[in-house]
């Protein structure tokens, strides 16, 4: 079969064959009828069509490259797009199948749907009637400059909030996007930045325990990546913990199976029996939020049977450092009066305590406890080893809901392969304690050497926006102005009800759908419905623009010019495949209005293009060695592969490690406060046996992804409902909770807590496990549009943050989605 | 146009995870109204053989928690070689070519629907009216396909006719593979010559075990399951790691 590459798109346009003009701002790759076409066609009369490459950006793992064909005019075709098989350097790279979902093939219908926001609007009525009046931008941008200038000018800079979210993942709009130039430029807040976000910071703020210092100002605020997809090719054993990859990140299942059809063992930790769950070689359904506890006891086990790797943990880890028995911090030289300068200590094969920097590196003592002067310190390893001990099989049975026997399947799997990839799903981040699971992975996977290794790691995220490869600082804040202040969604609504930490008054959400996607969505209403004055700039009118005072229309991936560099290591440059519909503006051309208003358009008085110039610095001989070299001709022609280390990525390749002893701290000392140095399983702030609320609400309630939306969008796009019950959302119950309810399949339920209720439709199944529940998230609860009988999903969740996590500021609050208890009943008639 | 080829498919069901990509592939190359599935994904249990009963209630795995079993069975018209729908149609509007693929003539069809009551696997869909699209113009192809003569693709198919998968009759005749096999993101879909012994697609067939649904009823399908498995890591093999 003919394989299509981008070199015969290319060849194409050279000969010239059908070619005709685009647009001015159209970038136009080919133009032809698919190879071969309309020799036998006797009917033919369509024009020719331009075929355009581009980056699906909003908010999926996929990143998937799409081609998209235009007929007068109209997309009329999305398809999965070839990548390069070299770097930016010109270096090899590797061959990455072109991919694509029901999603992606359904953006047709998304950039036409009849939910789209057509025009600039004003509200009429009360908030929430929706009750609207047609406005031109012109007013709407006079009036957004006047308000947010009047409130600024009454409460402070700070107390206008900019919203830009992860609706998008690309450059100039959505997660790191034009919002946070804006707020830089007018001295606003804004939050918040890739990674760091709703419920996605839980799990990157262990990783910067474990792997980061994140007081180190290199290390801006924390850190966060993972191993580029195709690495799990080199696995031997993977383990997807809370990652139901095929059904969330359906393109990167074929790594998956590709390495499982290579050899890889898979297992799957899951509640529920998903479609990942049914593939794999073992699955273990642990009870939700016990994860920690099933990792405690793998690593008892690796302990107890000396199956971990002792070189590695001497090498790279803090292993055999001496910990202080009193201050639990590392011990010092200076603390024992050794000489020279201070540094930590270690025992060497003597049994002598000795500075790191004098020691042999390869005789240190990795277990023990050792005099010390007047001291008796045990080393990290030992440490950890003690606090682990409790974790038998038996005990993480108990505490996991699986039996011994799983225990020890799953920890003799882990010490018998090897490299070990674990990809841990954003689910695992859904709990307050998700940071200690991370970190408790970390530790897992560096007993058995499995970070910087290929086919290791714990890889939640990869090939973020915030690489150094784009220069954020420069994009965010312009020479002159100072970078805005981090107000997260975890703290908005304090600011917005109580003035804490200050008062915020006015909001602009752009592409973020916080009135519904946000945990507690009661208060968050109540936030919102308290503002002064609240900007939406959406695709379609969400929850969050039915509370809006002006809703401004935003343009689709098909309408803008954008980059994607998100979750894979590929540049792929966004083109403007068709004009904006209707009114619809991109992000970057409704800033810019506004800016012109505010007397800050100054800011803003570049292209799309010209920006990503920037931001990438093209043509700088001192870019960053991740784009170095590139052109815009390579950035536009292509997808490259950036110019990493090593290909597949893989973080810490070199073992150098940007934490204060520059080696792994799975002994965390700035958690010593905490009671949190070594990662000792803690029970969820809710969702447990052992809380008192259990006695009422004894269901754990879990708001997982579906394969038919990405959060709240396409919930309503009319291919995906078809498939997907009719668009209508259903609470998976087991029949024996549903039994004990008299709740038969089908019926009405009411779903509650003491902060809120929905109600949905009961789907009695066996995939999932006798108490817990699931309701897939991102449904609509709109005006207009109601896919749960009444509510959401996170009518039910909360907003506790866990305060362990602020010692990684860039990650330093968390909503704990799935830690949430509920009782379910049926509704009568 | 074939030269001798007799075209085939096999599908990994081990590969498979029911994601749909393959269906919704097959309704935008198609253009396929709403209601509409030529290619729908059925919820099976992961039976050794491949002609286990498939159901249409989407990921209801069988078994009692956590004892759990679940497979897909992406279900389109199987390309029969001896087509029941060929020999019920009173017309001749369903037909087979020379190399397998087996379609409907738009022109000549009357509706009678016949072809739906003999098709053992359920993959015909009738156009009762007129045809209802999420989109206000055509996608996918969107143009006429004729195959000697025959129009066997038309965007919008006229009131009253039977509609099912073409096997992508118009990229095949241009060299290329159907759509859902390039979509696929799973990489499950093999497609290629029957007739050609060192094809990928006969290797998976003759030495691989690729089997057909209701094999027993001696229809002959073209499309060929490789039927998802699973190995047991409780017996003692967890013990034994393949290393690096």
């Amino acid at each position: 079969m003919v394989e299509i590459r981008r070199r015969h798109f290319l060849g194409g346009m050279a000969v010239g064959a059908g070619v005709i003009a685009a647009g001015p701002r159209l970038r136009f790759l080919f133009a032809s009828e698919p190879e071969g076409a309309g020799v036998a066609a006797a009917a033919t009369t369509s024009a020719p069509r331009q075929v355009f490459r581009t980056g699906h950006s909003n908010n999926c793992d996929g990143a998937c490259g799409h081609l998209v064909e235009v007929e007068n005019g109209h997309p009329v075709m999305v398809k999965a797009a070839p990548w390069e098989d070299t770097a930016i350097s010109g270096a090899i790279a590797q061959k990455f199948n072109p991919r694509i979902c029901i999603r992606g093939l359904s953006q047709i219908q998304n950039t036409y749907s009849p939910d789209r926001v057509k025009y600039p609007y004003r509200r009429v009525g009360e908030r929430g009637s929706g009750k609207w009046e047609r406005i031109s931008w012109e007013e709407a941008a006079s009036t957004i400059s006047q308000k947010f200038g009047a409130i600024q000018d009454k409460y402070g800079k700070r107390s206008v909030w900019i919203a830009p979210y992860t609706g998008s993942l690309s450059l100039l709009e959505g997660v790191v996007g034009v919002g946070f130039r804006l707020a830089s430029v007018i001295g606003a807040s804004a939050g918040d930045f890739e990674g760091d976000n709703q419920g996605d910071s839980a799990t990157p703020a262990g990783w910067n325990y474990v792997l980061v210092d994140p007081t180190n100002p290199d290390n801006g605020g924390g850190l966060f990546d993972g191993h580029e997809g195709t690495d799990f090719l080199n696995s031997n054993l993977i383990v997807l913990w809370a990652n139901n990859v095929a059904e969330t990140s359906i393109p990167d299942w074929r790594t998956i199976v590709d390495a499982k059809k290579k050899g890889a063992k898979l297992v799957v930790v899951d509640p529920r029996f998903t479609p990942t769950s049914a593939a794999a070689d073992l699955w273990l359904p642990a009870r939700p939020g016990s994860d920690t506890a099933l990792i405690d006891g793998v690593i008892n086990y690796l302990i107890t049977h000396k199956a971990y790797d002792e070189a590695y943990l001497r090498a790279y880890t803090v292993a055999p450092y001496l910990v202080h028995p009193q201050t639990k911090k590392l011990l010092r030289t200076t603390e024992i009066g050794l000489p020279g300068k201070d540094d930590y200590v270690v025992v060497g094969a003597d049994g002598k305590p000795q500075a790191v920097g004098a020691a042999d590196p390869k005789s240190t003592q990795l277990l023990g406890t050792f005099n010390v002067g007047a001291m008796s310190a045990s080393t990290a390893f030992q440490v950890l080893a003690d606090t682990m001990a409790k974790y038998t099989p038996e005990h993480t049975a108990a505490l996991t809901d699986l039996t011994a026997e799983q225990v020890n399947t799953l920890a003799s799997l882990f010490a018998s392969n090897h490299p070990v990839g674990i990809r841990a799903g954003f689910g695992l981040s859904h709990w307050y304690h998700g940071d200690l699971t991370m970190q408790a992975l970390l530790t897992l996977q560096a007993l058995g050497g499995n970070i910087g290794v290929h086919g290791g790691g714990v890889t939640t995220f990869a090939g973020g926006l915030t690489t150094t490869a784009f220069d954020l600082p420069g994009w965010w804040a312009p020479e002159g102005t100072t970078s805005f202040t981090v107000l997260e969604p975890m703290e908005a609504c304090d600011a917005m009800l109580d003035g804490k930490p200050y008062p915020v008054r006015a909001a602009w959400f752009m592409v973020d759908n916080y009135a519904q996607q946000m945990s507690d969505r009661n208060k968050v209403v109540k936030a919102l419905k308290s503002l002064d004055f609240l900007v939406v700039s959406d695709y379609v009118m969400s929850a969050t623009a039915d509370l809006a005072d002006i809703v401004l229309p935003a343009c689709t991936y098909l309408e803008k010019t954008d980059l994607l560099s998100s979750n894979n290591f590929y540049l792929q440059y966004m083109p403007k495949i068709i004009d904006p519909l209707w009114e619809s503006k991109s992000d970057l051309d409704a800033v810019t209005l506004v800016a012109q208003k505010m007397g800050v358009g100054q800011y803003f008085d570049k292209t799309a293009d010209d920006y990503l110039k920037e931001i990438l610095h093209i043509g700088d001989p001192e870019a960053d060695s991740n784009v170095a070299g590139l052109t815009w001709s390579q950035l536009t022609e292509g997808a490259p592969h950036r110019n990493t280390p090593t290909i597949p990525y893989v973080p810490f390749f070199d073992k150098s490690f940007p934490t204060k002893t520059g080696k792994i701290e799975f002994y965390v000392e700035m958690l010593v406060p905490f009671d949190q140095a070594v990662c000792d399983h803690k029970e969820p702030i809710e969702a447990s046996p052992t809380n008192p609320l259990f006695s009422k609400y004894p269901l754990v309630f879990l708001s997982t992804h579906t394969r038919f939306r990405t959060h709240s969008q396409y919930s309503n796009l009319p291919w995906l409902k078809e498939i997907n019950n009719g668009g209508q959302g259903f609470l998976e119950i087991n029949p024996k909770d549903a039994n004990a309810r008299g709740v038969s399949d089908g019926d009405v339920v009411r779903v509650y807590n003491d902060r809120g209720v929905m109600k949905v439709y009961a789907r009695l199944t066996e995939s999932i496990k006798p108490g817990v529940v699931n309701c897939y998230q991102g449904g609509w609860d709109t005006v207009k549009i109601k896919h749960y009988i009444e509510g959401h999903p996170n009518n039910l969740t909360h907003q506790i943050a866990n305060p362990t996590q602020a010692v990684v500021p860039n990650f330093r609050s968390n909503a704990a989605y799935f830690d949430c208890l509920v009782q379910v009943e049926r509704v009568k008639g | 146009m074939a030269d001798g080829k007799r075209w085939g498919m096999v599908i990994d069901q081990s590969r498979c995870v029911g994601c749909w990509t393959c269906a919704v592939a097959c309704k935008e190359i198609n253009n396929q109204p709403l209601g509409f599935w030529w290619n729908r994904v059925l919820t099976a249990p992961p039976a050794p053989e491949a002609n286990a009963p498939a159901s249409d209630n989407i990921d209801v795995p069988a078994g009692e928690f956590p004892n759990l079993s679940l497979a897909y069975q992406p279900t389109a018209c199987q390309h029969c070689q001896d087509a029941p729908c060929v020999k019920v149609c009173p017309v001749g509007a369903t037909f087979r070519r020379d190399d397998g693929v087996v379609l409907i003539d738009y022109e000549r069809c009357i509706g009678c629907r016949y072809c739906i009551a003999a098709c053992p696997y359920g993959v015909r869909v009738f156009n009762w009216g007129d045809a209802k699209h999420a989109d206000e113009f055509p996608v996918g192809y969107a143009k006429d396909y004729r195959s000697d003569g025959r129009l066997v693709f038309t965007p919008e198919r006229p009131r009253g006719v039977v509609e099912k998968c073409t096997m992508c009759a118009e990229l095949l005749d241009a060299g290329q593979e159907p759509f859902c096999v390039k979509q696929c993101p799973a990489g499950a879909r093999v497609f290629g010559d029957l007739n050609d012994p060192a094809s990928e697609v006969s290797k998976l067939v003759n030495e691989e075990g690729a089997q057909r649904v209701l094999d027993e009823l001696g229809t002959k399908p073209d499309v060929f399951y490789q039927p998802a498995g699973r190995r047991d890591l409780t017996d003692g093999s967890a013990q034994s790691g393949s290393g690096s």
